[in-house]
């Protein structure tokens, strides 16, 4: 699989790619192969804080957050082929509910409060995938894929509005501030240094996790789904089954971000459910690469790095600059980065050959 | 079977016996691969019912069907073309087993499973082709795939859907020979328009017209009957008064 | 009772502007499969040349028209540089309109600030018929009036005409009509255009009602989406259906219920998705 350090391999993005999302997967290679750069990477994250002024391990805390919420969305979009929208509902949906369950019912061991919120967003999943999958899927006729889109949609938007409504539980359209600082339990005080650190271990488990499900019996399965579900379904597959359970593992992955998002900037608002933070997701998805595995974190280190620039220099003109990285995307790299990357590794290593 | 205004499949009735080879020819249009997708349960049949082994499947949604021993091969190929031939099969394979619900088990760490996809693809010929990406192969190749596809399931009822459509007359001659070294242990029921593959196979043949079946009989029986040639040579409209039925 | 009256005025000439805005995109969508999401920031953008116009030249209708105008050739700009070459690329469009469509908005931020806008309506429009104790807005009637203008041209052009046989066929399948001699590329090059200047036209005659700020076209979008879901695509009538069922449930919830009224869009989105998602009126696709 590819890894920032990516190594050299075979790589086929699919001779004229119809969708955004179909291309060919490498293989997982070796664990040496993986392991080895991975090992080497969270080292280097590992180490950087020490000798990196602070603002710096902040952002990359916040890549780290991003990446996972990015990489949540790519099992229902690139190993599914799920193309959800609203992906942010189950993020904010996660922050909110951490948040209120610290500040309004007053738990605040960090893990009573991050299982809670998984629950959480687990259910608020389950329930909203019966009506999203009405809408997508063999079982569903002849469909149209916008109509799943606009369904996810709408899903970010009712609970932006939601969470603007019952402002005594959400606080309404002013949000929820004063998060403390996560409470691991045994008065271990979590300073925000040390957050960077929980939030790797957090992020690392989660990656884990990921990884063997998107190649374990139930992920290829997935990829089957979304290369041709009929043909699942002719083979003894109930597919619905898999894109229900894949849609509520990708938002407690979500969810689990969303969490860490809520303790990291400590103040939360509605728009953490609305369309804008689902572009977010989105942006990351496809300016990483469908197609691989850790494309969206790669993405998220240059989300996260252009826009603390932008802050810096070009604050007002932020939006216009987030647009842009969509656009350029489309017209320029339409593969994303994580295929990008790989296949000028390719090049480098075969120039250093001759 | 009514779409709506059109009845694609009327009164067809018939019994397969296990083991048993059937063809299933006529003209296109003729509603042949709608009574497939009523017998797979991709269509629900507007009247009427699909037992198998005596159970009333007519109301089974389509992956339980493939649980109960029924599987299928599609006359447009369907497969997975972004996956390579080793991961189509592995797929394949898995569909009826427990094991593919298993959310942490790595499956091409599996070598019961591999061991299994090996022994498929090495019947079939397609063992060198093992790590190529689908999409890449040639259509005959593809045909293949499509059919070890659906014995991968090990069912005891295999529909083909014109198996050998669009091979050359040397491919066809393979994919017919293999259908007869299937074993006594799958009853196969296929539509066909190679008559070679049909005669080289079938045991019973059934000729389905405007959705009717106009007439069945053993091979020597299709091959000498006049109806045959003037519904597919256009000549013969409709049944009429002079549609006659075998019974074999 | 009779300020139910009153209220039923505002929903009608609310949906009539929900249908300008939703018809261009039916016409784009529905027609040629093109899912242009920039469309909400087109109607804003079109409400504030429009705006533009009215500061700098004083005339209200010559606004309409130069709005229409500015906001076609914008619309043919995108299509030719981007929208032309992710043919049939259903999220490649997507994510492209959804990029320009923050760039739009921070556009017309960046130009013309971050208040919101107030567009003065034209001297004639101004004021109220009083009818047996209640005040109607003129403006609003001319709206719905005007709405109903375009909704029978669109239909009339639907139903009635060449034009609308081939964009039908168009939409059965396209290879046949091209196969058939029509000049697809010119009808569909057409069919955009339009949508886009109804969105522009729409924005200007409906920010007398709904204002403008920056940050409209969001909100813009996602209603264009509900409105089309929920009337179905493929038939002007199911536009206007979607408009009516949305802008009156929204602006009698708005009057009545408050708090709630946010939610009834949405509500009535899902409940169409899960019993009858072609939409009210709209081609069979499930």
């Amino acid at each position: 699989m590819v890894r920032r350090s990516a190594e050299p391999g075979r790589v086929d993005a699919g001779p004229g790619e119809k969708a955004l999302t179909s291309g060919t997967r490498r293989a997982p290679r070796s664990l040496i192969e993986i392991g080895l750069p991975v090992v080497v990477m969270s080292v280097i994250v590992l180490v950087l804080p020490t000798f990196l002024p602070a603002f710096v391990s902040s952002q990359i805390t916040k890549m780290m957050i991003y990446g996972l919420f990015g990489m949540s969305l790519n099992i229902i979009w690139g190993y599914a082929g799920i193309p959800s929208f609203g992906h942010a509902a189950f993020f904010g949906a996660g922050a909110y509910a951490s948040a209120i369950f610290i500040l309004k019912v007053g738990i605040t061991n960090f893990w009573l409060n991050l299982l809670l919120a998984i629950v959480a967003t687990a259910v608020i999943a389950a329930i909203l995938g019966v009506p999203a999958f009405r809408v997508f899927g063999v079982g569903a006729g002849n469909t149209n894929p916008i109509y799943f889109l606009l369904a996810t949609i709408a899903f970010g938007e009712l609970l932006s509005r939601l969470a603007i409504a019952v402002r005594p539980v959400t606080g309404g359209s002013t949000g929820l501030s004063g998060i403390p600082e996560p409470d691991l339990g045994f008065g271990f005080r979590i300073t925000s240094f040390r957050y960077y650190y929980l939030v790797f271990v957090i992020v690392v488990i989660c990656l884990f996790i990921m990884y063997r499900v998107v190649n374990s019996h139930y992920g290829y399965a997935l990829r089957g789904v979304h290369d041709n579900e009929r043909r699942m379904q002719a083979l003894g597959y109930n597919t619905w089954l898999y894109k229900y359970t894949a849609w509520i593992i990708a938002a407690v992955f979500g969810g689990v971000a969303g969490v860490l998002f809520a303790y990291y900037g400590k103040t939360l608002v509605p728009n953490t459910f609305a369309m804008i933070t689902s572009d977010i997701a989105f942006l990351l998805v496809i300016m990483g690469s469908t197609t691989t595995f850790f494309g969206p974190l790669l993405a998220s280190v240059v989300y996260v790095g252009v826009e603390y620039a932008a802050s810096l220099y070009l604050r007002d003109r932020w939006p216009l600059i987030f647009g842009a990285m969509f656009v350029i995307t489309i017209m320029l790299i339409p593969e994303g980065l994580g295929v990008w990357i790989l296949k000028l590794w390719k090049k480098v290593i075969r120039g250093a050959a001759t | 079977m009514r779409f709506g205004g059109l009845t694609a499949v009327k009164d067809v009735s018939f019994c397969l016996e296990p083991g048993e080879r059937v063809a299933l020819i006529g003209p296109n249009g003729a509603g042949k691969t709608t009574l497939f997708n009523v017998l797979t349960g991709q269509l629900k049949p507007s009247s009427g019912g699909v037992f198998l082994k005596g159970h009333d499947i007519t109301r089974h949604k389509v992956y339980a069907r493939t649980h109960l021993g029924m599987a299928r091969s599609f006359q447009i190929t369907s497969l997975f073309p972004n996956q390579t031939v080793r991961v189509n099969t592995l797929i394949a394979l898995q569909g009826t087993k427990k094991g593919r619900y298993n959310l942490l088990r790595r499956l091409l760490g599996d070598r019961h499973m591999q061991a299994a996809a090996q022994a498929l693809l090495e019947s079939a010929d397609l063992w060198e082709l093992r790590e190529e990406v689908v999409s890449s192969l040639a259509y005959g190749q593809q045909r293949k795939l499509e059919i070890v596809l659906s014995l991968a399931s090990d069912p005891e009822l295999l529909l083909l859907d014109e198996p050998s459509c669009g091979l050359t007359a040397t491919e066809s001659a393979e994919i017919t020979s293999r259908i007869r070294d299937l074993g006594a242990k799958i009853t196969v029921l296929m539509i066909a328009h190679d008559m070679d593959l049909v005669f080289g196979v079938a045991e019973r043949v059934m000729l389905l017209h405007y959705g009717e079946i106009a007439c069945e009989g053993t091979c020597d029986e299709i091959r000498a009957n006049p109806i045959v040639r003037d519904i597919y040579l256009g000549t013969r409209k409709s049944l009429g008064a002079g549609g006659v039925v075998h019974r074999a | 009772m009779s300020v139910a009256l009153v209220t039923g005025l505002n929903g009608l000439s609310y949906a009539f502007i929900l249908f300008l805005l939703a018809a261009g995109f039916s016409l784009t969508f529905g027609v040629m499969g093109v899912l242009n999401l920039t469309h909400g920031a087109l109607f804003v953008l079109g409400a504030y040349i429009g705006l533009q116009v009215v500061d700098s030249l004083g005339w209200f209708w010559l606004a309409v028209l130069l709005a229409a105008v500015a906001l076609g050739i914008i619309g043919l700009l995108l299509y030719f540089f981007f929208l032309k070459r992710l043919y049939n690329k259903v999220p490649e469009q997507a994510v492209l309109t959804i990029g320009l469509g923050y760039m739009f908005a921070n556009v017309i931020l960046w130009i013309w600030g971050p208040r919101a806008q107030n567009m003065q309506k034209p001297e004639i429009l101004s004021g109220a018929l009083e009818i047996g104790g209640l005040s109607f807005p003129i403006y609003r009637i001319f709206i719905c009036g005007i709405g109903l203008l375009i909704l029978a041209l669109l239909w009339w052009i639907q139903d009635r005409t060449r034009w609308g046989a081939i964009i039908r066929a168009g939409m059965d399948n396209k290879e046949m009509t091209v196969a058939l001699g029509v000049n697809y590329g010119l009808v569909s090059t057409l069919v955009f255009v339009l949508g886009v200047l109804l969105a522009g036209a729409g924005g200007v005659l409906g920010a007398p009602i709904v204002g403008a700020f920056p940050q409209m076209g969001d909100n813009l979008l996602l209603l264009t989406l509900i409105v089309v879901v929920v009337g179905g695509t493929g038939y002007i009538q199911g536009t206007m259906l979607g408009a009516l069922v949305i802008g009156l449930l929204d602006t009698f919830g708005k009057a009545y219920v408050p708090k709630a009224a946010m939610f009834f869009a949405y509500i009535v989105f899902l409940i169409i998705l899960l019993v009858r998602p072609s939409g009210l009126i709209g081609r069979r696709i499930f």
